[in-house]
């Protein structure tokens, strides 16, 4: 399939050298992609309760979305746990980035790639291993808990997010700053920090969307405390699954647009180039 | 273990800290301790002063998704100016391994076989009855639950529902049924198939077929369910306990099924009632029920006794039978359910059978392990 | 940003010199996040390792021992199918998300001209939106009276497919759901490289399908890994897709080890289970690091 894409000159063509193959085959590819989106949104206006036929325009699943204390507090645990891991994989990813990119001694490199075994560790692995450790020692599973295995979980992505953006900055614009009489962490607060900035909004953004979806640990580590949204959903969709729930994603599609448009304009405003989500894809 | 702790503390996360490179120590700490704490927690909730039914916070709410008329928690939040905090599950294994884990909810419901378990273990709180404004409705008329089996005296529970287990089919599509377990082999709805998900229904369906006990832990007993159960695979559509969902669907034209579902699916989901049936085979079907209890971790054990009493208004009765489409267990409960189920006969639930041989009983732990080890490798094949 | 996955990994195997004069600060900034991972991570997996050679209490707890009663348990032929089945289906998923995921990349990459940004945004979209609620909604789209079915059977085309609940159905869904990961590296690595290669290539080869497979496709080819392994991993250890999408016979590894945990109740035999799918995805890992550093010389 991947043959009939190849085009006859390289990039940068004005329109009319597209393959249309390629050009067609992506499009469909986005229009199923957003076939179960349309679908969401179309019925979370739908006046009857039913998931398959649409009886009239009527907003009464947000009124129940809204008025849904459980849901609502789903919500809002979603948002703390995502908000807190998203700060403090920040923080912590970008110690390990530094630290990867800058330490020489063989054992703190060994450490620090250690650190980064989360990223090829499927996550029930993970979820498996966080349940034992916080019942083993007799803890209460919790948001905590659940924040605890998400910061373990993000800690990683951030550090190759912000690492990519540091091993293509130059040593030298440190060492002048060296020079010029900064100490080391002023050099790292004056020069590097704002140097990875893009990146450390990449790596926020993408923190907070995985972490906001995931599923798998927080089904794992999830105790008392309201349950996150995603583990919410899951039991609902196992049971009975109330039509409120297409407007919570409509909500969710809503936010997110809003976020990546924001990861596309904020780098702008700041005197950018790139975006973040240049970043994210790696672009 | 008893003391409750919402989220993390500093001592927690202390301990966190020294647990570290010390997985050995763990040994001591939650893991093979197991054995003492509960007898422990069961001693002190028989000694401590038992709760009393007044507000001391916001309700933390396990049961089934869905499983109350919205109507009820709305009543009860505004006449006790409290908040209903909800976590659901999805089977009752699932629900056991979540307290046991040390998760504190204020109240829980669990199937009957579980509220035995649980008490066992000392895992849930004894009611002091005097408390319910409403005791009248559930208990001292007469009613079987005064003294049921899983809980003499109804000491640490009060009852709540009741159904049996059969088969749902539709008319249009299966034409063959035979009043029998052997439908859930049916040629012409081959692939269109459910069984229920859960370990104690479709080995307790495969031992009604093959004349056996359904709580068999026999060894040859349980290798022939096995057989049986992955000889049912191929006419499978799948293992699910969202009925309902399944019926609407389309999907499935014959559903293992809980019998309060399927009323609950004929007036609410159907887009033609009339074409669905509800069977009770003729080996037998399952009778079971479930009750409403209190850990014994319950932080807020006095919302807990209200949210009780709350369920046995007769208002709140009413209420919930018409949303549910399960019989509840009180004075007023089976006359309103069996006016709403009257145009189904099979649905009818004899509460005084209760005690017959289908419903489901716990196992010494290795006859435990051997039906649940059964069960995966059906999963599994 | 996978691309910086496996040259984090492939460092190790690599000595690289820095002036010793900041060695003390980094050392500093190392040690927070190497601790929590210690702690949260490390001594964690540690304990799922000892589990696996304890066994289920009288009271239905687990407790730590020193057997191999569970790995015994393990070679009984239904866990064997189990893994061979989550391969079959992880292999297949990311080879579907290749072969469909390749293409996208590479029309928004050297065709998308200034809509490329606005494409790649149009891409992730749906992937910061609820994974689960976008597969309930596929399960209703293509349920046997949903609206596809529908669609067939007005128009004559068909009297109805059976979409769910079967194999097909479990791979669509981890395809769905992580295909993104696959295209983004693609991009990115078609993005990075030198069009110029192409032009040349052109002159050497005769068809653009020659050129495709002898150019472009070797200069993306980390892209490429990079996505395998963003694709590959989750979808071994995935259960909801199974659970929401799959039929009686599709359970997959993580199914089994979550039933253990939260159904069978036993941990010890569901630790046992994560043990082996450790040991499956070092195996993997092996192989995919000699592949990327072959990659790496070939650079």
């Amino acid at each position: 399939m991947a043959s009939e894409t190849v085009p006859t000159t390289g990039r940068r063509r004005s329109v009319e050298g597209k393959p249309t193959f390629a050009v067609a085959f992506t499009a469909l590819f986005l229009f199923v992609l957003y076939v179960p989106i349309v679908v969401v949104v179309l019925f979370s206006f739908n006046s009857k309760k039913s998931l398959s036929v649409f009886g009239g325009f009527s907003t009464r699943w947000y009124q129940d979305f809204f008025n849904d204390e459980g849901l609502l507090s789903s919500l809002r645990a979603s948002l703390f746990i995502s908000t807190v891991t998203m700060l403090c994989s920040i923080v912590l990813g970008t110690m390990l980035a530094l630290a990867l990119e800058r330490v020489t001694s063989r054992p703190a490199r060994i450490t620090g790639t250690v650190a980064l075994i989360p990223l090829v560790t499927p996550e029930i692995v993970t979820g498996v291993a966080a349940l034992l450790f916080f019942t083993g020692l007799g803890m209460k599973l919790s948001l905590t808990t659940v924040i605890i295995a998400e910061i373990t979980f993000s800690i990683s992505y951030v550090a190759v997010i912000v690492r990519g953006r540091l091993s293509s900055m130059s040593d030298e614009v440190e060492e002048a700053a060296r020079d010029l009489g900064c100490t080391p962490f002023q050099a790292l607060r004056l020069v590097v920090l704002p140097t990875i900035l893009p990146a450390l909004i990449a790596a926020g953004l993408l923190i907070f969307a995985l972490v906001f979806d995931d599923f798998i640990l927080a089904f794992f580590t999830t105790g008392i405390d309201p349950q996150p949204l995603s583990v919410r959903i899951y039991s609902e969709i196992r049971m009975t699954i109330s039509p409120a729930i297409n407007a919570v994603g409509t909500c969710m599609l809503l936010v997110s647009v809003l976020l990546i448009s924001l990861s596309l304009v904020v780098p702008r405003l700041l005197g950018r180039k790139d975006s973040s989500l240049d970043l994210i894809s790696g672009g | 273990m008893t003391e409750p702790r919402l989220s993390m503390n500093r001592r927690d996360f202390l301990r966190g800290s020294f647990g570290v490179g010390a997985a050995a120590a763990l040994a001591a700490c939650g893991f093979s301790g197991g054995s003492s704490t509960p007898s422990a927690s069961s001693n002190a909730s028989s000694a401590a002063p038992m709760a009393q039914a007044k507000v001391d916070g916001d309700l933390i709410y396990y049961s089934w998704a869905d499983y109350c008329d919205p109507a009820v928690k709305a009543g009860f939040k505004s006449k006790y100016g409290v908040n209903i905090v909800e976590t659901n599950y999805d089977g009752y294994a699932g629900m056991l391994a979540k307290i046991q884990a040390g998760n504190a909810y204020d109240v829980v419901l669990p199937g009957a076989r579980y509220v035995e378990l649980m008490r066992k273990q000392g895992l849930i709180q004894k009611l002091d009855k005097s408390q319910f404004k409403n005791a009248d409705q559930l208990f001292g008329w007469g009613s079987y639950f005064d003294n049921p089996w899983y809980d003499p005296n109804s000491d640490y529970s009060t009852p709540f529902s009741m159904w049996t287990t059969g088969i749902a089919y539709r008319k249009d599509k299966v034409t063959t049924a035979q009043g029998s377990w052997n439908d859930l082999w049916n040629e012409q709805a081959k692939g269109h198939i459910y069984v229920l998900d859960e370990d104690d229904e479709a080995i307790g369906m495969a031992a009604l077929k093959l004349g056996l006990d359904v709580n068999t832990a026999n060894p040859d007993d349980l290798a022939k369910i096995k057989d049986v159960l992955i000889s049912q695979k191929p006419y499978l559509r799948a293992y699910s306990t969202d009925d309902i969902n399944n019926m609407a669907s389309g999907n499935a034209w014959i559903h293992h099924s809980w019998s309060g579902d399927f009323l609950n699916f004929i007036k609410t989901q159907a887009t033609d009632p009339t074409q669905w049936v509800y069977e009770l085979p003729k080996e037998g079907a399952p009778l079971n029920s479930d009750a409403w209890v209190i850990p014994t971790n319950a932080p807020h054990p006095g919302t807990a006794l209200l949210w009780l009493d709350w369920l046995m208004q007769p208002d709140n009765v009413a209420k919930n039978i018409d949303y549910l489409g399960y019989p509840l267990l009180t004075k007023t409960g089976p006359d309103l359910y069996a006016k709403a189920a009257s145009a189904y006969p099979s649905l009818a639930v004899d509460v005084s059978k209760v005690v017959n041989p289908t419903v489901y009983k716990n196992h010494d732990p290795a006859d435990q392990a051997a039906r649940n080890a059964v069960w995966t490798e059906v999963k599994a094949a | 940003m996978s691309l910086q996955v496996e040259d984090a990994l492939v460092d190790l195997a690599k000595e690289k010199r820095r002036s010793p004069t900041r060695t003390r600060l980094w050392n500093v900034l190392l040690a927070p996040p190497a601790l929590w991972m210690l702690v949260f991570f490390i001594s964690s997996v540690t304990i799922v390792v000892l589990l696996s050679f304890g066994h289920v209490g009288d009271t239905g707890k687990p407790v730590f021992g020193f057997s191999l009663d569970n790995y015994k348990a393990l070679s009984d032929p239904v866990y064997l199918k189990v893994f061979i089945r989550s391969a079959v289906f992880a292999i297949a998923t990311t080879a579907i998300s290749l072969v469909l995921g390749y293409p996208v990349a590479y029309t928004i990459a050297l065709h998308g001209g200034k809509y490329k940004n606005a494409l790649i945004a149009f891409l992730v979209i749906p992937f910061f939106a609820s994974y689960l609620i976008r597969m309930y909604a596929w399960s209703t789209l293509l349920a046997d009276e949903g609206l596809i079915n529908q669609l067939l059977r007005d128009t004559g085309l068909s009297s109805g497919i059976r979409f769910l609940n079967t194999p097909g159905a479990v791979i669509a869904g981890l395809v769905y759901g992580s295909i993104v990961f696959m295209v983004l590296p693609i991009y990115a690595s078609l993005e990075r490289m030198d069009t110029a290669l192409i032009e040349a290539g052109k002159d050497l080869y005769h068809s653009p399908l020659q050129t495709f497979f002898a150019v472009t496709v070797p200069a993306t080819r980390a892209g490429m890994l990079g996505g395998v392994l963003l694709v590959f991993l989750p979808a071994l250890g995935d259960f909801v897709s199974a659970q929401l999408l799959g039929g009686p016979s599709t359970y997959m590894i993580g199914n089994l080890i979550q039933q253990q945990f939260f159904e069978g109740q036993n941990q010890p035999l569901g630790s046992a289970l994560t043990v082996v799918l450790m040991l499956a995805l070092l195996i993997f890992m092996v192989f995919y690091l000699r592949a990327t550093q072959r990659v790496n010389r070939e650079k």
